[in-house]
């Protein structure tokens, strides 16, 4: 692969990655959000396996192998799963089958910043992670370390995120972007983490997303919804 | 030469060997053991010391055994000088522990005679002898938080018995950090302005340090120090902690630990910094004697014999700082004998105020364990139910009260010269500041008098004013015995304080006054160098033993020449036999000096009168009480705990319970940090 190739790829990949997250704020779909989740794991992937391949390197082409099983496939499904269980609860004794995509559950129905304020408040992030990750960039100027605020984006967006949406779901969802950015900063700043730090980190995302999926068929049937600002009522 | 590493070995090896005793042995015979390690620990301690104040040095450097600085140790005469106070305490503490402990009943089981509070003792003593020992910011602040939280633990060792000792620890705890906290900053400044965490690192980098930040390390570090040596206004868990631990760990605590406050002021602001400007020695000079006057007039208004003793040891470590503030300043003068002479009577007075105060606590301690009474007032008797204790007591009060033939006559009249000759140094503030000292140590001895006549006179004199002190039995041997011991000491440091002078000189020469010998002569003699003073104790004592022997001898001469005596009842003006209770109490003794002092302690007096129902003017009950709270906490420390509780309160408002709010917190943080390092950049 010839260098100019590589750096196209690579920006390509990276812009794909930020776009998911970008669009993640602007879709309500609970489902549509997966599908996006879904989709920046396969970019983060090719992130790590284009990489891989720059830099001859077999152990990177293995943890993409990975993280696309992991974050493009296991997690999703996962979440999918725990959505579905709450729509089936729901519809359990409705006819229509479709009929649950509309139903409040299964959508970002009011989130505490509204959708033009979020899109514009990922762009403000971004620039704040161009801006931030520029002495970083300078240490090192190669086309990895300049994809570099990316990843710092991605990080910031999910802790918006998590910050403004209501859905138990969303909220995992916004979790598992700031993980994904967070890895992805990994990446680009020091070429790859090794696999036995990746390998751990990977488990401790699963072991969370199941936890967090129990917990949320937990919240639903204890408070009939998985709004969590109505948890307020736990505090002492 | 190889005394030192030896001894230190040996001490550290018996103090963790003392400590899984403790853990691991059954009740029967733990305290004798423990006990037995625990006073090995103190004399190999002890034998450190002496070998340093003997003249020998070590210095040693462990790498491997801290992570990242390693752990460095070196023992001068000054650090021997308080090993050697540390060791000989330890030692005779800890007989007197095991006497403690035994027989104790059912307290022993949860006091001092528990599983984790013999196992923390041993660690306690250790740490007490290692402090002086480091020679690295990381290994002291390491050793001084050892000593920190074994002394806190030990506090607590009879929580189950009272309640007021968890406040007490609460407080202690509290204080104790927050000096901890000043002196980290202090030292953690000092060290990244020194470039390098030894303290011979320090002492190299001094000179390139600005005078502004050496200053603020001073002040951080000299407020840390004073509080651990309870000087007012950072006083306030010392006559709490004193009286609701154990009272082997409250001789332990007031006879060695203060003494690192005063060790942490002397080796940062002469031996690392190498003395500073007069506002240093000024502000020192201060606090010390603002300890001095109202550590000793609350005492002098407290009735709990252990909170008495406890005040006490406020107003002595006051006197001792006067002296190291003093020397300072005689230093900044540019007069080095001065200087020596002011440091070595400060240390002299840390030396006998150890000896007498591990000799009072002990006794009040038997006396508690005795009775199950701290309260003066309902003391009394005592002589002739405790004749060896009320003995030994007596020598400890004579060596408080700062009169011959006392022990702490001998300090108090140096730190005297040193005052009066040094207003022959010219300069403005000499002749203001030094006047006021010399007052301030005149006015605290002759309170000291009154305290301790209170002390022994209403507490072991006169009838029991209740069952307790009626009931009282004399103390196990052991106890004795550990109480003898420093007796011992007292005395041989009130006839003989010559053999000390060798060992004072080398300690002051330790901290950057070498050549001064300020204090030297031979066993029976202290003469003073370079100011023309001379005392022996020894002839003091003995003119005073003639004086005392030919005026009772008149006074039973005069009584035989008048026969005639008549047996009658004492005037009761008719309101029948008078009971012990009216006799003389410790508050009724303290009477006239509250009235003299009514502005300053400011008593809450209330006079509740109860007329019968029938006539306003008979009287059916009259309910009268006096306190004298502590006037500094109040003004100093309320305001700022009600402050803290306020902002507690209202940030309660911030944690209203939504996850949203509580992420928003992070998120926002992270910005905003972000935005900084970006403008910032």
């Amino acid at each position: 692969m010839n260098n100019s190739l590589f750096t196209q790829l690579l920006d390509l990949a990276c812009g794909a990655f930020l776009l998911a997250a970008v669009v993640v704020l602007w879709r309500r779909e609970l489902a549509a959000i997966v599908r996006l989740f879904a989709l920046q794991g396969l970019a983060l992937a090719a992130i790590a396996l284009l990489l891989g391949l720059h830099e001859d390197r077999w152990d990177l082409i293995v943890v993409a192998a990975g993280i696309g099983a992991l974050r493009a496939s296991l997690l999703p499904y996962l979440i999918r799963r725990a959505l579905d269980a709450l729509v089936a609860d729901r519809t359990r004794d409705q006819d229509g089958a479709r009929a649950y995509t509309y139903s409040e559950e299964v959508r970002e129905t009011e989130p505490l910043v509204n959708v033009a304020a979020s899109l514009l408040t990922a762009a403000a992030l971004t620039l704040l992670a161009y801006a931030v990750a520029r002495p970083l960039v300078e240490l090192d100027p190669t086309p990895a370390t300049r994809a570099l605020p990316v990843g710092l984006a991605v990080v910031l967006i999910g802790f918006f995120v998590l910050v403004t949406r209501r859905r138990a779901l969303a909220q995992v969802v916004g979790f598992l972007l700031l993980d994904n950015g967070i890895t992805a900063t990994a990446f680009l700043a020091a070429s790859g983490v090794p696999l036995i730090v990746e390998l751990g980190v990977s488990f401790d995302v699963l072991l969370a997303v199941l936890v967090l999926q129990l917990l949320t068929a937990r919240v639903r049937e204890a408070f009939g919804t998985t709004d969590i600002d109505d948890l307020r009522e736990l505090h002492d | 030469m190889s005394v030192i590493p030896a001894a230190l070995a040996t001490a550290t090896a018996l103090g963790v060997a003392g400590a899984v005793a403790g853990l691991v042995l059954p009740q029967r015979v733990r305290s004798a053991v423990v006990g037995v390690l625990t006073a090995g620990v103190g004399v190999a301690g002890g034998t450190a010391g002496v070998a340093a104040l003997g003249g020998s040095r070590w210095a040693a450097e462990v790498p491997g055994l801290l992570p990242l600085a390693g752990t460095h140790l070196a023992v001068d005469a000054l650090s021997g000088l308080f090993m050697a106070v540390a060791g000989a305490v330890v030692a005779a503490v800890a007989v007197y522990g095991v006497g403690y402990v035994a027989g104790h009943g059912s307290h022993g089981a949860h006091g001092l005679g528990s599983r984790g509070a013999q196992a923390l003792l041993p660690l306690f003593a250790l740490s007490l002898l290692l402090v002086p020992a480091a020679a690295s910011v990381s290994t002291f602040l390491l050793l001084w938080e050892l000593m920190a939280l074994t002394s806190l633990l030990l506090v607590l060792a009879e929580h189950r018995a009272r309640p007021a000792v968890r406040e007490a620890a609460v407080w202690y705890a509290v204080m104790t950090h927050l000096g901890l906290v000043l002196l980290l900053a202090g030292l953690m400044v000092y060290a990244a302005q020194a470039g390098g965490e030894t303290f011979a690192a320090l002492r190299a980098g001094t000179a390139g340090i600005s005078p502004t930040v050496r200053g603020l390390v001073f002040v951080l570090t000299a407020v840390a120090f004073t509080s651990k040596a309870g000087l007012v206004p950072l006083h306030a868990w010392l006559p709490r902690a004193h009286p609701e631990s154990p009272s082997a760990v409250s001789a332990l605590m007031s006879a060695a630990m203060v003494n690192l406050g005063v060790y942490g002021l002397v080796r940062v602001g002469f031996d690392l910094l190498g003395g500073g400007p007069a506002w240093w020695w000024l502000l020192v000079m201060a606090m010390g004697g603002l300890s001095a006057v109202y550590g000793i007039l609350q005492a002098a208004m407290a009735s709990d014999l252990k909170r008495l003793l406890a005040y006490s040891t406020s107003e002595n470590m006051g006197l001792v700082v006067l002296g190291v503030g003093a020397a300072g300043l005689f230093a900044h003068a540019g007069d080095k004998a001065l200087a020596g002479l002011a440091l070595a009577a400060a240390l002299l007075h840390v030396v006998n105020h150890s000896a007498f105060k591990a000799l009072l606590f002990t006794g009040a301690g038997s006396v508690l364990r005795a009775t199950g009474e701290r309260n003066l007032d309902l003391l009394g008797g005592l002589r002739a139910r405790m004749p060896v204790t009320a003995g030994l007591f007596a020598v400890g009060a004579l060596g408080a009260v700062a009169l011959p033939p006392g022990n702490g006559f001998i300090s108090e009249w140096l730190l005297l010269q040193s005052m009066i000759h040094g207003l022959a140094v010219p300069g403005v503030t000499m002749a203001i500041v030094l006047p006021l000292a010399v007052a301030v140590i005149a006015l605290s001895a002759g309170l000291a008098a009154a305290v301790f006549v209170k002390a022994l006179g209403v507490g072991f004199f006169a009838r029991p004013r209740a069952v307790g002190a009626a009931a009282a039995k004399e103390s196990p041997p052991l106890m004795l015995a550990g109480m003898g011991l420093l007796a011992a000491g007292c005395a041989t440091l009130a006839l003989v304080p010559g053999l000390l002078g060798e060992g004072l000189d080398r300690a002051v020469a330790a901290v950057g006054f070498a050549g001064t010998q300020p204090v030297s002569g031979g066993g029976l003699q202290v003469r003073l160098h370079d100011v023309s003073a001379q005392l022996s104790p020894l002839w003091v004592v003995a003119a005073l033993m003639v004086a005392l022997v030919m005026v009772t001898a008149t006074a039973g001469w005069a009584a035989r020449r008048r026969q005639r005596r008549t047996q009658a009842r004492l005037w009761d003006c008719g309101g029948g036999a008078p009971t012990p209770r009216m006799a003389y109490t410790a508050t009724s003794f303290a009477e006239p000096l509250q009235r003299v002092f009514d502005d300053v302690l400011a008593p809450e007096q209330d006079v509740d009168v109860t007329p019968v129902r029938e006539s306003a003017y008979l009287v059916e009950r009259v309910k009268f009480r006096n306190r004298v709270p502590d006037r500094i906490e109040h003004r100093l420390y309320r305001p700022v705990l009600g402050f803290l509780a306020t902002a507690g309160q209202s940030a309660r408002r911030l944690a209203g319970g939504s996850v949203h709010a509580y992420l928003g917190y992070g998120f926002f943080g992270l910005v905003t940090l972000l935005l900084v390092l970006v403008v910032g950049w």
